[in-house]
């Protein structure tokens, strides 16, 4: 109990270091180049903190994924990654009723029951097999859904790219899965941070290409961001609009 | 005797996998009765730039498959079917949008040949993560002013049902693709983002300075 409640404290105290330490270079950062981004109003602190994440994943979650990666093969991890997607399915569930959205909804619970039960606690996942496809429906989309913008761009530390809208998202998504099955909020945390690192170390090869390719890697990861989560929300609605701007010279 | 428990645990997830394909098959049935799909029929120019996108992929997975030959021959076959069915040119365009007009003729053509350069080292180096993936081409759309979306999705592999959607535009007798957005990001307009804010910073100078870096460095092989 002790060694929990200790732990706890640490774990404040980390938060805090860590905030402080990205306001920090928040404020002391060089001005920025060229005009604003529409979306991207605070870009200059913005850009403090995605610095601030960048050195916390070179120095801390990169060389920790490395670890990760060495000692587990690539099959084990992808079979954690399915257990954590799977133990998330009750939150996408909610989260597509209240989007209305019945048929990804019934889907999403149809693959809960199969995976949970003969995928062995979500490690396997017969049912893509079996042509039950996933759908990642949270509290950031279900805003969406209901007309709250994805922008203003805004870098979380620690947890990197997001908009308020979605930070409210991930905050009612967490709590959410903590309260109703009692689960300790530092347990929470805890696995947060397993999934992280274990998605991490999946990607090691992709994050490190995009970054030696991007010649601005913080506006390619603000572009595909702002971009993908959009996409995201508008997945059902086949409205077909041109992109006058982006596809015409005149 | 890990061996023998690691089979006797997969086969009968074998049999497990049985019974969820039937539990299945009453599930999907129950699920599509609940909207059905809609068909449609598809136009002359979704046919024209399908048909593109099809030989592209089954020529691009045939090269991709082929591990007997060396990289660098592979890398070559890969730019000879790409640079035939992408317009460049458009693409750079559209990347520089209104910047375009700050180039002048002798910048326009340099950057033209950087941006090809810069995109063929960035994609070139991924050829050895390809996993035995299959491409599916699940749809296609033509949009208010002639170009052809067609939407893919990608089987199997770590990046099983990521979805990518190729947009082609009319060149003459040709369909080109122009762009290609994977799970909405595209990569005309990420490029596009990038770029902006180079030029304005530090103008088309800057750009091709900052592309011919990047090419002198070079393909690294991973």
């Amino acid at each position: 109990m002790g060694r929990w409640g200790d732990c706890t404290r640490r774990m404040r105290l980390a938060g805090l270091a860590v905030i402080a330490a990205a306001l920090t270079v928040g404020v002391a950062c060089a001005p920025i180049p060229g005009p604003r981004h529409p979306s991207d109003p605070w870009e200059r602190m913005n850009r403090g903190t995605f610095r601030f994440n960048e050195g916390l994943d070179r120095w801390v979650i990169e060389p920790v994924a490395k670890g990760m990666d060495f000692v587990l093969p690539d099959p084990v991890e992808r079979s954690i990654s399915r257990f954590f997607d799977n133990s998330k399915i009750p939150i996408h569930f909610g989260n597509a009723l209240l989007q209305l959205k019945f048929e990804s909804a019934f889907e999403d619970l149809a693959r809960f029951v199969l995976n949970s039960t003969i995928g062995f606690a979500g490690f396997f996942d017969p049912a893509i097999e079996a042509g039950l496809e996933a759908h990642h429906e949270d509290f950031g989309q279900t805003l969406g859904y209901w007309g709250v913008p994805a922008r203003p761009y805004l870098v979380l530390p620690v947890f990197g790219p997001s908009s308020p809208r979605d930070t409210v998202g991930l905050a009612a998504d967490t709590f959410s899965t903590v309260y109703p099955w009692f689960i300790p909020i530092y347990a929470s945390f805890s696995i947060g941070v397993g999934q992280r690192l274990n998605w991490r170390s999946l990607a090691l090869d992709q994050i490190a290409a995009e970054r030696e390719a991007a010649l601005d890697y913080y506006v390619a990861v603000r572009n595909a961001y702002l971009s993908y989560r959009e996409n995201l929300v508008r997945d059902q609605k086949e409205d077909v609009t041109d992109d006058e701007d982006l596809y015409y010279f005149d | 005797m890990t061996k023998t428990s690691i089979t006797s645990t997969e086969r009968r997830t074998h049999g497990l996998l049985r019974l969820a394909r039937t539990v299945t098959v009453v599930l999907v049935a129950l699920a599509s009765g609940l909207a059905a799909p809609s068909a449609h029929a598809m136009t002359e120019s979704e046919a024209g730039a399908r048909a593109v996108i099809s030989e592209t992929v089954d020529e691009v997975l045939a090269v991709l498959r082929d591990k007997s030959k060396p990289t660098e021959e592979r890398i070559r076959s890969l730019e000879q079917i790409v640079y035939g069915r992408f317009d460049l040119y458009v693409m750079s365009r559209l990347v520089l949008a209104r910047n375009w007009k700050r180039f002048s003729e002798e910048q326009k053509k340099q950057y033209v040949e950087e941006f090809k350069q810069y995109l063929t080292n960035t994609y070139g180096n991924r050829i050895e993560r390809y996993d035995q993936q299959e491409v599916e081409i699940v749809g296609e759309r033509e949009e208010p002013r002639g170009d052809v979306v067609v939407k893919t999705k990608i089987l199997g592999g770590e990046f099983e049902g990521a979805l990518v959607d190729y947009r082609l535009r009319k060149q003459g007798s040709d369909w080109r693709v122009i762009d290609v957005v994977i799970e909405g990001i595209s990569m005309v307009s990420n490029y596009r983002d990038q770029f902006k804010s180079i030029v304005s910073s530090g103008g088309p100078e800057l750009l091709l300075k900052k592309l011919k870096e990047k090419n002198a460095a070079g393909m690294v092989i991973d």
